[in-house]
């Protein structure tokens, strides 16, 4: 039932929102959102962790008979952690709304809950359509979100958003339908659940496997974004309102890298076991390259924005590592770059709010004026730059360890697993840690260090008079304090302790992730293993079942 | 259909009525409707072109029902002309409006649909 | 001896499975787990003083108390020490695989990725954390003086945060019983610089060199946790205790001993290269030193700690701590060497030709950390370790009266406009200490630092093949006593003078600290209420423009004099122990460590002192054992004394000396030196740049190929739309026409296919 109150809770509160007056919207959206947050912790306590690997919470309700089609959900301990990641956002999100949306709340706070909504039915659903359904729907809200309540160029960027990702996802669902053909070409029946599903898909031949693959990866890799499908990410991010940017990074790109992890891996082992270096070098592209276009940005906001492309590239390289060591780091990498890139955004979106601008010719010094909301750039900056003992370095350091440990070199030998990444890829990959100092380093050095700058109007502490767009109105935001005031420390405290235990000490979570892993694992194996023929006419090793 | 308008040939006289006079008057009120639709002008007029080529597709259905001795035809024109009936009302009274508009009942003063 | 280590080695690997329990801890492990729990304690403390806005010296106090404790823990250790020690306070990453696997896939055996926030204590441990905590402990409340004039600001409590921060992850990173704690705390102290680099955030300078010190780190860093994961990769631990006490390892190094380099495969000689490009990069060597003379940015009791005693010997730390992996490889000591020697000797000629004293000291540094990993490379693990301990009191002595001066002259550090401070009321006691700091640094005969560097040297002509090291070195060492007593010979003795430093540094806080040569726009302030102009005294002769110098109050007075006493209070340590006379103490507690020798001790393994090698350099002959206390001692002197003649006695006036007059006779170079040989723009010019512009190149890359063809993929439907578009016309009979003609065609088609 956990599931399904998850699911159901954040719906009934975005209706009973839309009915109530407009100046209670955001109170009933803290109530949803913690109400939500409780049951996910519940969770946390209550999930069995020995059973990790088994979706537990399991419900399943007949849909549609004829064709197997079935509203099943239930969680194994990464669906579980990542609609805990969903949940724990949720308050953060409207939280860090509460001056920011001034006008048509309630359409704001109620698709913000069924959005939340939606991406938890991603992360629970065992059904493929049920799946695919959500993951599509969580495009409406998103899109609304940025069109209504973003900056000024919002009605490009999230008409780009919404046509960009729901054109890989097409691709993707043509990709899932013939993983069900196939199922029932072989069973002679028609089932749409993922265990089923991924039983039978790995018997797909390889051929047939690298087809599904591309199909999948053009949906999953625009959602994550991998390097040349990244575009849309920065655009949608500049012009998202601060929740929608939160939400945008903390758990729809994760939507992108689940996918791989729940369909891409199991249902083509084989095809991505070929395709890994293939795949990984895509990833490190996107590490070094967004990394280095970071450098050059002005926008505060697009260069986080791009820092999460090079960051989910790490994400992808430890997924594509195919061993534990890497695919436990990937799922870490969600959950951590969805703390502290979230917790980036939302302290952009303080700033944003304060000075209504995010250029860093025209912000800089601002220890000197915040000297609270600075300390907090720098943790939160320090955690995405991957230092040891915050989130990002454990998460950082599994997925380059497991690119580094996959490779037939160091084949028996008591760390490596097969592979065939190695000591290159984890080496060119690891500069984009240097690279993520560079960038984020330059953009505290501007924005929190230096000489004070501030836009013009704003230097003595008036002059808060002007709205930005139809988005902005001016009324609360008028009020605020020039350093934090406790309800935005609120809002990032819980982020900042999050950071700080996942990075101190991280040991459950990596344990509580073991079942899965391992299932994923031994799926993969035989991709893993998977060596190109040493000469042209040498035939590549056929896996019968 | 290729028996249909074979026996569609002009038929020899002194004969019955047979089905394909029928359907040779039903083509001729068809095209002649067709024709007037496209050549002329007038909204009022083209609105009775299409009366027309409405009407002919009715015979052809009656011609039809008769000869294969069912009454779905039939039925069926009953529930066209009911239909032509409303659609005469709805039409006149547009043409009616957009005379008031433009004091002219030529089509080509309409064409807002432009792509 | 070695036996003994690899048996505790051997008794501690069941303890690190059985122990990680706090309510049962080993003997003594919660003394050793109180060393950064107690430098946390004074991290969350000043926090608090910052949260709640104390504007009083608390901090300071809460620090002190922090590091004494903590001081006292390490000392508590080291008194009742009887063999290395493990204490696991917590797992911090445990990640384990194979097994039985799901679905049937048989067995696969089992492997883990195990990192405790365990400390594994030895004697190695011990010597540095013994320094480290003293003297954090001193440097703590060096500062409480010397930051007072931020008392009133946030930055005090900022400060001491970042201090205690500091300690903190130095005791991981010395403490740590695997190499990913290590890491940790390696970036930890890497953060902590940048904190305290940049803590005059106001000043672009100090936020460029902060970056600065932390990229170029990380460069260093990227190389350290590779080598951390070639080393789990092929032993399938990354804990000293299991890697060193390896049975494969073991043969590895027994092939090294031998010789035999050709059977350790490629990938094992490649892990102390990786390593090496850590420690370079923290301890500011040859290819990655450019960050540390900048940071001197920073307060100078952060210069003094961090700069110069302790973080910086980091990468000596580490090299020792694994010194034996550095042996499985054939060419990473002469590497290590070669790089320390080049570096001894690069810097050495850049500190002559400066004039900040600060940044002469920062060179020095560099110089003498060259020292220590040509000592590294020459197999004397001892005199290297030695010199670290040396170094860290008398560098943070002559820090510490770098700062004092600067504090009480207003920034001001340019050794040609301070002369004959000693003399000046107040100033003796600075003076004194700043002169035992510059014997020692310069190796005068029977000083703490004569001993340490006097074993590095002797090892390097007694190692067969390093002797071109060792003349380099011996040269380094003339050139370090010269540029040594040039600043002391200028600054503190000689004819009274002083033009005081554009700021009052540390009193305003609008303001920022000493801007090293470069003018700042705002006149200063005089915040001590000794007179009401401090003024721009850039004319000559004394300071008689308003400003008075003030000199150093009690805690700085009493640091510097403790620090000196203690310059002189570890010579005896070189004489007792095992080793008497050849790093006496420190050589037994090297010895006791995994930086101790190999085990059968010949030839390659062959430590400086006792008998069996095979062979054996020489000094022109001689046994540089023997002739290397000589040789390098009149060297130092002669150094002195050149400084003397040109800097001291050959003064016509304050400002001016001979030394001014030899500078046409060298030509560019000394003008290239005091350009840092322009090391920095060739860095700019060849990486800097290059990434630039590849930066721009990918954004512009980014806005019209990548997101063009998006766009462009957009276009074609809209491109399409348009074309077709006049088909469209709107007007009614078009549109019947086109539905009379599509009839009429398909009706042919029909007729076409009936015929």
């Amino acid at each position: 039932m956990a599931l399904l109150a998850l699911i159901l809770v954040p719906l009934l509160f975005a209706g009973y929102v839309a009915l109530r007056p407009e100046r209670e919207a955001k109170s009933i959206a803290l109530w949803g959102t913690l109400g939500a947050l409780g049951i996910s912790a519940w969770t946390l306590f209550d999930f069995d962790w020995g059973q990790s690997g088994v979706f537990q919470y399991a419900e399943s309700f007949s849909w549609v008979d004829a064709i197997g089609l079935r509203l099943s959900v239930g969680a194994d301990s990464v669906s579980l952690m990542l609609i805990a990641l969903t949940a724990f956002l949720g308050p953060v999100c409207v939280l860090c709304s509460r001056t920011a949306i001034t006008h048509r709340q309630r359409t704001f706070y109620a698709w913000l809950l069924v959005l939340q909504a939606a991406m938890t039915g991603v992360f629970a659903a065992r059904d493929l359509v049920l799946f695919y359904v959500c993951f599509e729907f969580t495009l409406i809200p998103m899109w609304v979100l940025i069109n209504l309540y973003g900056s000024t160029n919002r009605k490009k960027a999230a008409t780009k958003f919404f046509l960009y990702t729901f054109t890989g996802s097409l691709i993707a669902l043509a990709g899932l339908v013939y993983v069900v053909w196939f199922k029932w070409s072989v069973s002679q029946q028609w089932t749409f659940d993922l265990y089923e599903l991924q039983r039978t898909a790995a018997r797909m031949s390889s051929a047939e496997q690298a087809w599904v693959l591309l199909a999948l990866l053009a949906g999953f890799a625009v959602k994550v974004p991998l390097f040349p499908v990244h575009t849309w990410l920065p655009l949608a991010h500049t012009e998202a309102p601060t929740a929608g940017s939160v939400i945008l990074a903390g758990v729809l790109l994760k939507l992108g890298t689940y996918g791989i992890f729940r369909f891409a891996l199991p249902f083509c082992p084989l095809a991505i076991g070929e395709y890994a270096p293939l795949i990984a070098g895509l990833s490190i592209v996107g590490i070094v390259y967004a990394g280095l276009v970071c450098w050059v940005q002005t926008d505060v906001k697009k260069l986080v924005a791009y820092s999460s492309v090079a960051h989910l590239g790490f994400c992808v390289l430890g997924m594509v590592a195919l061993n534990d060591t890497g695919i436990t780091g990937s799922i870490l990498y969600m959950i951590n770059h969805g703390l502290s890139t979230g917790a980036l955004f939302v302290l952009i979106g303080m700033i944003y709010e304060r000075y209504h601008t995010r250029s860093m010719d025209e912000l800089g010094g601002l220890a000197a004026r915040m000297p609270v909301w600075s300390s907090f750039m720098v943790f939160f900056t320090m955690a995405s730059v991957g230092l040891p003992g915050l989130n990002g370095f454990v998460s950082e350091f599994l997925c380059l360890l497991g690119a580094f440990q996959a490779s037939h070199e160091w084949a028996g030998t008591p760390g490596g697993t097969p592979g065939r990444l190695g000591f290159v890829y984890a080496a060119v990959a690891g500069t984009g840690m240097i690279v993520a100092a560079i960038y984020l380093l330059y953009m505290v050095g501007r924005v929190v260090f230096g000489p004070l700058v501030e836009p013009h109007g704003h230097g003595n502490g008036s002059g808060h008079g002007h709205g930005n767009g139809a988005a902005h109105g001016n009324g609360d935001a008028a009020a605020l304090p020039r350093d934090l005031n406790w309800r935005e420390i609120g809002t990032l405290l819980p982020l900042a302790i999050a950071c700080v235990g996942l990075g101190v000490y991280p040991s459950p979570v990596i344990q509580g992730l073991r079942g899965p892993v391992a299932t994923t694992v031994a799926v993969t194996k035989e991709g893993a293993a998977y060596k190109p023929p040493a000469r042209a006419d040498a035939k590549p090793p056929e896996v019968s079942r | 259909m290729m028996h249909l308008l074979a026996q569609a040939n002009p038929p020899a006289p002194m004969h019955a009525v047979t089905l394909g006079h029928y359907l040779f008057v039903s083509a001729a009120m068809f095209a002649i409707g067709l024709i007037g639709f496209v050549s002329r002008r007038n909204l009022i007029i083209m609105f009775l072109c299409t009366e027309l080529m409405f009407q002919a597709a009715g015979i052809a259905l009656i011609a039809f029902s008769r000869f294969h001795l069912n009454h779905t035809g039939e039925t069926f024109v009953i529930f066209v002309l009911t239909v032509a009936a409303a659609e005469a009302a709805m039409a006149l009274a547009l043409v009616v409006l957009l005379f008031r508009r433009r004091e002219s009942l030529s089509g080509e003063e309409w064409a807002s649909m432009k792509g | 001896m070695l036996s003994g280590i690899l048996n505790s080695l051997a008794a501690l690997m069941p303890a690190a499975e059985a122990g990680g329990d706090l309510l049962h801890p080993p003997k003594g492990a919660m003394l050793m787990l109180a060393v950064p729990v107690l430098t946390l304690v004074g991290v969350l403390a000043c926090t608090i003083c910052a949260v709640a806005r104390v504007r009083t010296k608390l901090p300071a106090w809460i620090s002190v108390a922090c590091l004494a404790g903590a001081f006292g823990c390490v000392l508590a250790t080291f008194l009742g020490y009887e063999g290395p020690r493990h204490a696991v306070g917590f797992e911090w990453i445990h990640l384990q695989w194979g097994g039985e696997t799901p679905r049937g896939g048989g067995q696969v055996p089992i492997r883990a990725l195990h990192a405790n926030f365990g400390l594994y204590v030895d004697t190695l441990t011990l010597l540095w954390m013994l320094f480290v905590t003293g003297l954090a402990t001193l440097i703590a409340l060096y500062a409480s003086e010397y930051m007072a004039g931020d008392v009133r600001t946030a930055g005090y409590s900022r400060f001491f945060v970042a201090f205690n921060l500091f300690v903190f992850s130095m005791s991981c990173l010395v403490m740590a019983d695997n190499l990913l704690l290590l890491y940790l705390g390696w970036e930890g102290v890497g953060l902590c610089s940048y904190l305290l680099i940049g803590y005059f955030y106001k000043k672009p300078s100090a936020v460029a060199a902060a970056k600065k010190a932390f990229i170029v780190n990380r460069i260093g860093d990227l190389g350290l946790a590779l080598g951390i994961m070639l080393i789990f990769v092929k032993f399938g631990t990354v804990e000293y205790a299991t890697l060193l006490a390896d049975s494969k390892f073991q043969g590895f190094l027994a092939a090294a001993t031998a010789g035999d380099f050709a059977s350790i495969p490629w990938d094992i000689q490649l892990i102390p290269a990786l390593l090496m490009i850590g420690a370079f990069g923290k301890s500011a060597q040859f290819p990655l030193y450019v960050w540390l003379p900048d940071a001197m940015e920073g307060p100078t009791p952060v210069s003094a700690l961090i700069h110069a005693a302790t973080m910086v010997t980091a990468g000596v730390f580490l090299i020792a701590r694994t010194f034996w992996v550095f042996q499985v490889s054939e060419y990473a000591l002469p590497i290590v060497a070669w790089i320390g020697a080049i570096t001894a000797l690069l810097a050495a000629t850049i500190g002559m030709a400066q004039f900040d004293i600060k940044r002469i000291m920062a060179y020095s540094t560099v110089s003498q950390l060259g020292y220590m990993f040509a000592g590294l490379g020459v197999m004397t693990s001892v005199g290297a370790a030695f010199h670290v301990f040396t170094h860290a009191f008398f560098k943070a002595l002559l820090f510490l009266a770098c700062g004092a001066v600067m504090h009480g002259f207003a920034g001001q550090l340019d050794l040609r406009k301070l002369s004959g401070v000693q003399k000046m009321p107040g100033w003796r006691i600075v003076g004194v200490t700043m002169l035992v700091g510059c014997l020692n640094l310069a190796g005068f005969p029977l000083l703490a630092g004569f001993w340490s560097k006097d074993m590095i040297l002797a090892q390097a002509f007694a190692e067969p093949g390093y002797s071109a090291v060792g003349w380099v070195l011996l040269l380094t060492a003339g050139l370090t006593a010269y540029y040594t007593f040039r600043v002391y010979f200028r600054v503190f003795v000689g004819p009274q003078h002083f033009e005081p430093g554009d700021e009052v540094h540390g009193h305003d806080d609008a303001h920022g600290h000493g801007d090293h040569g470069h003018a700042h726009a705002e006149p200063a302030h005089d915040g001590h209420g000794h007179g009401d102009h401090a003024g721009h005294a850039h004319g000559s002769g004394g300071g008689q423009h308003g400003f008075h110098p003030h000199p150093p109050g009690w805690a700085i007075n009493l640091v510097l004099v403790v620090l000196a006493i203690g310059a002189f209070a570890i010579i005896p340590l070189n004489f007792i122990g095992e080793h008497a006379g050849h790093g006496g103490w420190a050589a037994d507690m090297v010895h006791h460590s995994t930086a101790g020798p190999l085990p059968a001790g010949a030839g390659h393994a062959a430590e400086g002192h006792g008998g069996g090698h095979a062979e054996h350099g020489t000094f022109l002959g001689m046994d540089p054992h023997k002739v290397m206390y000589y040789v390098s001692g009149v060297v130092g002197i002669v150094g002195i004394g050149i400084a003397f003649v040109l800097h001291l006695a050959g003064r016509t006036e304050a400002a001016r000396s001979r030394a001014d007059g030899l500078l046409p006779a060298l030509g560019p170079i000394p003008g290239w030196a005091q350009h840092k040989w322009y090391v920095d723009e060739f860095y700019d010019f060849l990486i800097r740049t290059p990434l630039w512009v590849a930066a721009h190149l990918f954004h512009l890359v980014d806005k019209l190929i990548v997101d063009g063809l998006v766009n462009l993929f957009g276009f074609i439907p809209r491109a399409l739309g348009k074309a077709i578009r006049p088909s469209q016309s709107g007007v009614l009979h078009g549109y019947a026409l086109a539905m009379a003609g599509g009839v009429a065609f398909l009706l042919l088609i029909v007729l076409m296919a009936a015929l």
